[in-house]
């Protein structure tokens, strides 16, 4: 008995070894990556959070503690800039999500030429360069020359142009739009994927059982897709928080910061004022609503999710 | 264990948004005046390699011209490499703050002074008191010209061409209307706010969209602010550059006169327009006036116009007296960042020098940039060019010279953001011009 205990033992030190040894060659293999990781990602994170509490300007690098986050919440431009973003997140995403799968359940099962041909061309914007977009959507949305007003015009829906990008009814439902047709590529992709997946069986006895289209889509596409849903909604909001771009390049987040996000505005503040430390802060707000609302989309769909 | 995995990773992306927010460097102690040049600097027998950052300022813009500046540079100084890199007015700016900010910078840069006294005061620059002697100083006569190349204390900007910002009408249209007798094409061509009223009422008359009063951004922003002060002869600041004072009552109806013009029609809503946009709507002949015009303006978009069938004539910007004492002024010049290395930085004012002072060279760079040099002993180098006659002849209505004040980059946004909520009708004109006062006053305190 003894001596079975001491071979248990030692059979179990051995497989330590082994799990050991492995787990430390998995971190080997990751260390590359990790380096960067902590240089690149992790360094500038807790850096960003540190110089938050200063005065950090090109002249001034001065302890000022939570002042720039008080100053933050005094500021019109941070407050417009905020509900812009909560609004962009809020109008985006969801259009997205449900237009992906809208796009995906028609094409999923079309003949391998025709789905390449969706997926190419919803595709498209997203590999097409940012500049490249804007400058046609500028063109679109020219208030002078724009082919939009032309075609409204034209159909009797408007009498006078109307300034897409300067005037603040219009403004950031103009980036709404194009952040949509940048942003509905990949879902698409990933969920014709996904969908491809389903395992068809499920789909074919549900329908001799009775089932109608939706019932079928509603209790067994939509299970089976929801990882794929659940990692779009969170990328989707990840990438509607972080626009940056396109705002930049269409409206310089006007008219007097009506289309502007925190993502504009924390470059507005870094590079062309050199407010550091501010532009910091921001970025810490950012971070904190973004994580805010990964949980809750973690906690909303991820209950419904199997891997 | 998986969802946690999930959750934690999502969570590392989001908080990856700071990941381009950091940055720890603190900002660089002024070590200008410490910094001397090594002993070969002295003899001329200098080695070094240097890199010279130019904004697209010479004809031809691409930087064919720039690499024969350096070409010739070095039939002078074969020892000294200078590395060109062509930067754009876009992005160029936050390029430079990137590479202050990483330790980067470049050793030369070609510039105006509002950045450059900036770049100055925030210590990352080797100051150039040594390149402005008396002969220089008297040279350049225009005090004004030498004040803004410093901060009252150093030299941060060797100075090499002026010109003065303008507004411009197609002068094509304007003849085809039948209304060019409504400009004041003689002598400096100055003109009063009614006259400009009546011009931009008879063109919007024929159905013509007039000049923008863009805003989008800071691209240019310099035209609309020289606009509002002249207009009823007010002023951005006061003389000594510790308030701005655009809100007072002449500045105020200034603005109220800009969106009571924009609300009848008679100038173009320019919101969603920058003054680079605003000028191509106008070389494309969509609207009849630039708000925004110079010199090198002129020189660049002097294809394009041909091509389009339109003659852009240049006038000063219309004021209640007829005399535009406002106007704003462009001054290209040098800089040198101080970046350790004392032959780099001696290196460097021997290029700054050449390009600026040499003889063959100096005069050749200024035309260069269609523009006028800032040193008087270079003459009259437009003979017979009746529109740089014009343009030369703004330099009596030069108002004073903001560009170096303290905040001037925080100011600016401010100033476009204001314009806007006028124009969109979110402030009163007193609100915008009150409100665009106390934050520019603001950035002064906190620079």
């Amino acid at each position: 008995m003894q001596q079975n205990k001491t071979v248990t033992k030692t059979g179990k030190r051995r497989r330590l070894g082994i799990r050991g040894r492995e787990t430390l060659v998995s971190y080997l293999f990751m260390l590359p990556a990790l380096l960067f990781f902590v240089a690149f990602v992790v360094g500038p994170i807790l850096s960003g959070l540190y110089t938050s509490f200063f005065n950090y300007t090109a002249r001034h690098n001065n302890f000022i503690g939570l002042g720039n986050y008080i100053e933050l919440f005094q500021s019109e431009p941070f407050l417009k800039s905020l509900r812009n973003t909560v609004l962009l997140v809020i109008g985006v995403v969801p259009i997205i999500v449900l237009f992906s799968i809208f796009v995906s359940t028609i094409i999923y099962q079309k003949n391998p030429i025709i789905r390449s041909i969706f997926r190419g061309i919803f595709y498209l914007p997203v590999v097409t360069g940012t500049v490249a977009i804007v400058v046609v959507w500028k063109w679109i949305y020219d208030p002078l020359n724009g082919i939009l007003n032309w075609a409204l015009q034209a159909m009797g829906a408007i009498d006078q142009n109307i300034m897409w990008l300067g005037d603040k009814k219009y403004a950031l439902l103009a980036i709404i739009v194009v952040l949509f047709t940048t942003s509905v590529g990949q879902p698409i992709i990933l969920y014709v994927a996904a969908l491809g997946n389903v395992d068809q069986s499920h789909i074919e006895a549900a329908q001799i059982d009775g089932a109608t289209s939706w019932q079928v889509f509603r209790h067994i596409k939509w299970p089976a897709i929801m990882p794929t849903t659940l990692y779009v909604v969170v990328i989707t909001t990840i990438n509607s928080f972080q626009c940056f771009s396109l705002i930049q390049l269409l409206t310089g987040g006007g008219p007097n910061y009506n289309s502007s996000t925190i993502m504009y505005l924390v470059y507005e503040y870094a590079f062309k004022q050199s407010r550091f430390g501010y532009a910091n802060a921001m970025g810490v707000i950012l971070a904190i609503i973004i994580g805010v609302f990964s949980i809750i989309q973690f906690k909303f769909f991820g209950d419904k999710v199997e891997y | 264990m998986k969802k946690k995995l999930a959750l934690f990773l999502a969570a590392l992306m989001a908080m990856a948004s700071l990941a381009g927010c950091g940055g720890t460097t603190a900002p660089p102690s002024s070590s200008a005046t410490a910094t001397q040049p090594s002993s070969t600097a002295a003899t001329g027998d200098l080695t070094a390699e240097i890199t010279w950052w130019s904004f697209p300022t010479f004809d031809d813009k691409t930087g064919t011209y720039d690499q024969k500046l350096i070409d010739a540079f070095n039939e002078k100084y074969p020892n000294i490499t200078v590395k060109l890199e062509m930067i754009d007015f876009t992005s160029g700016p936050e390029k430079i703050t990137t590479a202050i900010q990483g330790n980067t910078a470049p050793d030369v840069l070609f510039d105006a002074p509002g950045r450059i006294v900036d770049y100055g005061k925030s210590g990352v620059l080797a100051n150039l008191n040594d390149l402005f002697t008396d002969e220089m100083k008297n040279d350049v006569g225009n005090p004004n010209i030498v004040e803004a190349c410093g901060d009252g204390e150093n030299y941060w900007m060797y100075p090499l061409s002026v010109a003065p910002f303008v507004m411009a009408y197609n002068k094509t249209l304007l003849e085809k209307e039948g209304l060019l007798d409504m400009l004041n094409l003689e002598g400096d061509r100055t003109w009063t706010t009614d006259e400009f009223t009546a011009l931009n009422e008879a063109l919007a008359a024929k159905g013509h969209t007039n000049g923008l009063v863009f805003c989008m951004d800071q691209g240019g922003d310099q035209g609309t602010r020289a606009l509002i002060a002249n207009l009823y002869s007010s002023s951005i600041t006061n003389d000594s550059l510790t308030e701005y004072t655009i809100n007072d009552a002449n500045g105020v109806k200034a603005m109220q006169y800009v969106m009571d013009q924009v609300a009848a029609g008679n100038l173009g809503n320019g919101a969603s327009y920058n003054g680079g946009g605003a000028i191509e709507q106008f070389v494309a002949g969509t609207v009849s006036s630039a708000l925004l015009w110079s010199p090198g303006l002129d020189l660049n978009n002097k294809e394009a116009l041909a091509a389009n069938g339109i003659e852009a004539v240049a006038v000063p910007l219309p004021s209640d007296n007829g005399k535009p004492n406002a106007t704003e002024y462009l001054v290209n010049g040098f800089c040198v960042f101080d970046n350790g290395d004392a032959d780099k930085i001696a290196a460097s004012k021997l290029f700054v020098e050449f390009v600026c002072d040499d003889a063959e060279w100096g005069p050749k760079n200024v035309v260069a940039t269609n523009c006028f040099p800032a040193r008087q002993s270079y003459g009259e180098l437009y003979p017979g060019n009746e529109n740089m006659a014009f343009y030369g002849s703004l330099s009596q209505y030069y108002g004073v010279y903001y560009n170096t004040i303290d905040g001037f980059a925080s100011m600016r946004p401010a100033w476009f953001s204001n314009v806007q909520a006028a124009l969109t009708g979110d402030k009163t004109a007193e609100q915008a011009m009150n409100d665009f006062v106390q934050d520019a006053n603001k950035a002064i305190e906190a620079a």
